[in-house]
C-alpha cells in the first residue's frame, strides 16, 4: 500500500501539486491525468526521492507501515520507468537484467532466472546483445524487466509508453498490467493519454491547472 | 560516497591548492621586500627593488619577454582563426582536427628541439637547400636560433600554441552555430571569409578568451622553450630569474624575487593590453560591417593568415620527422638533405640512462593523472550538487596563470623549511599541482552534461550507490576520463620547473635530461631523449582514444569466446 498525505510541490513560478492525498493498494494502479508542465512527473520525483533541485516538496510518503520521503532514492526501492528506456549502452542486455537483479538471489540461479524471464517477455536469445541494438519496443520491455527484476515496493510509471506506436502501445500496457497484478505491488502511472488511462487505471485522478 | 564526506574532502582539496598558491606568492613577496628567513633577514627594505630597477639585464629581459610573449599570441591566434576560418566548412576541418590533437599530446620541449635541429644555421631546412642553391658546404656563421630579438623563440611558441588555440576554437564553435550563421549571411550576401569575420569571429572571440590567456601567460613565463630556442645575451626575464635564483652567491635571491613579482605583475598588464585592443579592433570591425560592404578587404588577413598557418604546420611535421632521423642516424654530414646511413645504436648506446629517466617520467606522470583524476572527480561532484560553487574553477585558473617560476620559487622556500626538497613525493605534489588544472577542465564539461538519470535508475535498481558509481556513471564517462588521463600524463610529463626546482637536481626526467643537453651538440642523444619524450605520451593518447571506444566491444568478444 502507497499513501501520499497532503504532498505539495511547489516551482518558483507557484504551487503545482497543492495537498494530494491518495491510497493506492497492492496490485492497484492509480493513474494521474492532465496537460503538461502541470507537475505530474515532478509528483513521480518527490515520490522516488529525485525531485530537481529546483522544485521543492513537502508532504508524507508511506509505504506499507513505513515513512519513506526521508530516505535517500536508492533507500525506498521504488521502480520508476520513464519514456526513454535508459538501458545502460556499455552493458549487455543480459548484464544490464543481472545488474537490477535482487544481491540476494545465488550467482549460480543468476542467469538462469534472466534467460526465463527473457523468454517471457519474448527476447530469448537476445542476452549477449546491446541494448541499442534493439527496437524501441524491445528496449521498453527490457527496461520494465529490469525494474521488476530489481523487486521494487512500488511501481512509478512516467509515461513510458509515449515513445511508441499504437500496436506497441497495447501490448505494453497489458504486459505492464500482468506484471503489477502478478508483483502484487502499488503503481502510479502518470500519462496524458487517455488510453492509457482506461486501460491501466483502476482510478483516474484528473489534475488540473491553479493558474 | 556520502556528500557530507564529498564535501568535506571538496574543502581539503581546495585548501591543498590553495596553500601552495599562498606559499608561492609569500615565498616571493616577503623575499623582494627584504623579509627573508632562509637568509636570516626580517627587516623591510626597498633596496631590492633599487637594485632591480637599476639593473640593465631586468629591462632587456622584460621588454624581451613582453615582445615575444605578445607578438607569439597574436600570429597563434591570427594563423589558428584563419586555419579555422578556411577550412571550417571543408572536410579538411575534420583532417585537421585528428593531426593535430596528438599534437596537443606532446611535450613542447620536443617539439622545440625538433624545431632547432630544423632552424639552425646546420639544421634541416639549411640542408635541404644546400648547396645547390646557397653553394655553402659547412653551416654558415648565421643567428638563426637563439636570435637576439627572439624570432625563432617566436616561432617555437607559434608552433606550440598555434595547435592548441584550433583545438580550443573548434571545441567554442560546437556551442555557437556556425552552418546556419553561415548561411543566414552568405544569403545575405556575404562572401564566406566576411561573413565569418562580421559575425562569427566576433563571437568566437569571446568563447575562446581564456584559453587566449593561457597561451598568453605561457608565452610569456616560458623557461624550457626559451631555454633551448630562446635568446641567451640577453634573455627573457623568466630564464635571467632561474639563473639569479640559482646563483650560488644567494644574494641575486632578492632582486629575482621582486623580478618574479614583476614577471607576475606582467602578465595580467599584457592580458589587458590584449583586451584593450581586442576592443579597439572589435569596435573597427563593427564600424565596417554596419558599412554592408559585401566584400570586405578583411580577406587578405585571413588569407595571409592561412599562409602563415601553412608554413607552421609544415614546420611542425618537419621538427617532429626530424626527432626519428636523428635518433636513428649513423652519420650525416652537413649539406646532405638525408644521413647517409642509419643505426640503432644511439638507442643502445642509450640504454640504461634511456631506462631509468623513462621509468621516472612514466611514473611521475602515472601516478600523477591518478591522483588529478580522482582529486577532479571529487570538485567536479561538488560542484554539480552547488553548481554555484565556483571556487575551484578560480584557484585552477590562477594556478595556471600564475607564472610558474614564480610560484616554484616561493613554494621552494617552503619546501627547503620543510625539508621535503628533493624527494620524488614532493616532485609528484608539484606536478600534480599543475596537471590536476588540466584534468578538472578536460573532465568539466562531459561530467557536468552526464544523463544523470543512468545514475539514479541504478541506484534505484540495486542498493548499491558507490559501486553504481563505478560501474554506470565512471563506466559510462570513460573516453572523457581517458581523455582527461592522457592529458594530465602529458602535461606531467612536459613539466620542466617543477622537476627541477622541487626534484633540485636527484629527480631527473626525460624532459629535465632533454633541456639541459638540447645545446650540447650531441644531436642523436638529444633526440633519442626527446623522441622518448614525445611517445610515451603518444601511446597514452592513442591508448586513451581507442581503450574506451572499443572497450565495451572487447570485453564482449571476450566474454563470447569465452562462454
Amino acid at each position: 500500500m502507497l499513501t501520499l498525505q497532503s504532498v505539495f510541490i511547489e516551482s518558483p513560478n507557484g504551487v503545482l501539486i497543492d495537498a494530494l492525498s491518495e491510497t493506492v493498494n497492492q496490485g492497484e494502479c492509480l493513474v494521474l491525468m492532465g496537460p503538461s508542465g502541470i507537475g505530474k512527473s515532478s509528483l513521480l520525483g518527490y515520490v522516488s526521492g529525485t525531485l530537481p533541485k529546483a522544485l521543492t516538496g513537502r508532504g508524507e510518503v508511506w509505504l506499507q507501515n513505513s515513512r519513506i520521503d526521508h530516505l535517500s532514492a536508492e533507500q525506498r526501492h521504488l521502480g520508476l520507468l520513464q519514456q526513454s528506456p535508459l538501458l545502460f549502452p556499455h552493458m549487455t542486455v543480459e548484464e544490464n537484467l543481472l545488474f537490477a537483479l535482487d544481491q540476494k538471489v545465488a550467482k549460480t540461479e543468476r542467469r538462469q532466472i534472466v534467460k526465463a524471464k527473457l523468454n517471457d517477455i519474448g527476447l530469448p536469445g537476445y542476452g549477449h546483445r546491446l541494448p541499442q541494438e534493439l527496437s524501441g519496443g524491445q528496449q521498453a520491455r527490457l527496461a520494465l524487466l529490469r525494474t521488476l527484476l530489481s523487486n521494487p515496493r512500488a511501481l512509478l510509471l512516467d509515461e513510458p509508453f509515449s515513445k511508441l506506436d499504437q500496436t506497441l502501445r497495447q501490448e505494453m500496457r497489458s504486459l505492464v498490467d500482468q506484471c503489477i497484478k502478478e508483483a502484487n505491488i502499488p503503481a502510479i502511472l502518470v500519462t496524458h493519454d487517455v488510453d492509457d488511462a482506461n486501460a491501466l487505471g483502476n482510478r483516474i485522478i484528473e489534475l488540473k491547472s491553479d493558474f | 560516497m556520502g556528500h557530507r564526506a564529498n564535501q568535506w574532502l571538496y574543502w581539503v582539496i581546495i585548501g591543498g591548492l590553495c596553500l601552495p598558491l599562498l606559499l608561492g606568492l609569500l615565498g616571493v613577496l616577503l623575499p623582494s621586500f627584504g623579509i627573508d628567513p632562509a637568509l636570516g633577514s626580517s627587516q623591510f627594505s626597498l633596496v631590492h627593488w633599487h637594485e632591480l630597477l637599476n639593473q640593465p639585464e631586468f629591462w632587456s629581459g622584460l621588454k624581451l619577454s613582453v615582445f615575444t610573449g605578445l607578438l607569439a599570441t597574436l600570429l597563434s591566434y591570427w594563423f589558428a582563426s584563419s586555419l579555422v576560418v578556411c577550412t571550417y566548412q571543408t572536410r579538411w576541418f575534420q583532417r585537421l582536427q585528428s593531426t593535430i590533437t596528438p599534437i596537443l599530446a606532446i611535450p613542447h620541449a620536443a617539439i622545440t628541439i625538433g624545431a632547432l635541429f630544423v632552424l639552425s644555421p646546420s639544421g634541416w631546412l639549411v640542408r635541404m637547400i644546400s648547396p645547390w642553391l646557397t653553394q655553402f658546404d659547412r653551416p654558415p656563421n648565421w643567428l638563426t636560433v637563439q636570435d637576439p630579438e627572439g624570432i625563432t623563440l617566436i616561432i617555437a611558441l607559434v608552433i606550440k600554441e598555434t595547435p592548441y588555440l584550433v583545438f580550443a576554437m573548434a571545441a567554442a564553435l560546437s556551442q555557437l552555430q556556425p552552418n546556419k550563421t553561415l548561411l543566414t549571411t552568405r544569403l545575405l550576401g556575404y562572401d564566406p571569409i566576411t561573413a565569418w569575420h562580421f559575425t562569427l569571429l566576433p563571437q568566437l572571440f569571446k568563447l575562446v578568451r581564456l584559453p587566449v590567456f593561457m597561451v598568453l601567460a605561457f608565452n610569456l613565463t616560458v623557461v624550457d622553450v626559451a631555454t633551448i630556442i630562446g635568446p641567451n645575451t640577453p634573455s627573457t626575464l623568466a630564464v635571467t630569474l632561474l639563473r639569479w635564483f640559482n646563483d650560488p652567491s644567494l644574494s641575486l635571491r632578492g632582486q629575482a624575487s621582486a623580478a618574479a613579482m614583476i614577471l607576475a605583475f606582467s602578465v595580467a598588464v599584457c592580458i589587458a593590453i590584449w583586451l584593450l585592443s581586442a576592443r579597439c579592433c572589435g569596435l573597427l570591425r563593427k564600424r565596417l560591417s554596419l558599412l554592408g560592404q559585401r566584400r570586405s578587404s578583411l580577406r587578405w588577413a585571413t588569407l595571409a593568415g592561412m599562409l602563415g598557418a601553412l608554413v607552421i604546420l609544415s614546420l611542425t611535421i618537419l621538427a617532429l620527422f626530424v626527432l626519428p632521423l636523428w635518433a636513428f642516424t649513423r652519420r650525416w654530414r652537413f649539406p646532405d638533405n638525408w644521413p647517409s646511413s642509419f643505426t640503432l645504436d644511439n638507442v643502445f648506446r642509450a640504454g640504461q640512462n634511456l631506462i631509468e629517466l623513462s621509468t621516472q617520467s612514466f611514473s611521475l606522470g602515472f601516478c600523477c593523472s591518478i591522483i588529478s583524476l580522482g582529486l577532479a572527480l571529487v570538485l567536479l561532484e561538488c560542484e554539480r550538487l552547488r553548481p554555484k560553487q565556483k571556487l575551484a574553477v578560480i584557484i585552477v585558473f590562477s594556478a595556471i596563470l600564475l607564472p610558474q617560476i614564480t610560484l616554484l620559487f616561493g613554494i621552494q622556500v617552503g619546501l627547503l623549511y620543510l625539508d621535503w626538497n628533493g624527494t620524488w613525493w614532493s616532485v609528484l605534489g608539484l606536478h600534480t599541482l599543475y596537471t590536476l588544472p588540466y584534468v578538472y577542465l578536460t573532465l568539466k564539461a562531459p561530467y557536468l552534461a552526464f544523463d544523470q538519470g543512468y545514475l539514479e535508475q541504478a541506484n534505484r535498481l540495486r542498493t548499491t550507490p558507490v559501486r553504481n558509481f563505478w560501474q554506470v556513471k565512471l563506466a559510462l564517462l570513460k573516453a572523457p576520463i581517458g581523455a582527461a588521463l592522457a592529458i594530465g600524463f602529458s602535461v606531467s610529463m612536459a613539466q620542466y620547473l617543477p622537476t627541477l626546482i622541487a626534484g633540485e637536481g636527484r629527480i631527473n626526467t626525460l624532459t629535465t635530461e632533454a633541456v639541459a643537453r638540447a645545446s650540447s651538440g650531441n644531436r642523436k642523444w638529444v633526440s633519442v631523449l626527446a623522441l622518448a619524450q614525445a611517445i610515451l605520451p603518444l601511446l597514452c593518447f592513442y591508448m586513451a582514444t581507442l581503450l574506451p571506444r572499443y572497450w565495451t566491444l572487447w570485453r564482449l568478444t571476450l566474454k563470447r569466446a569465452l562462454c
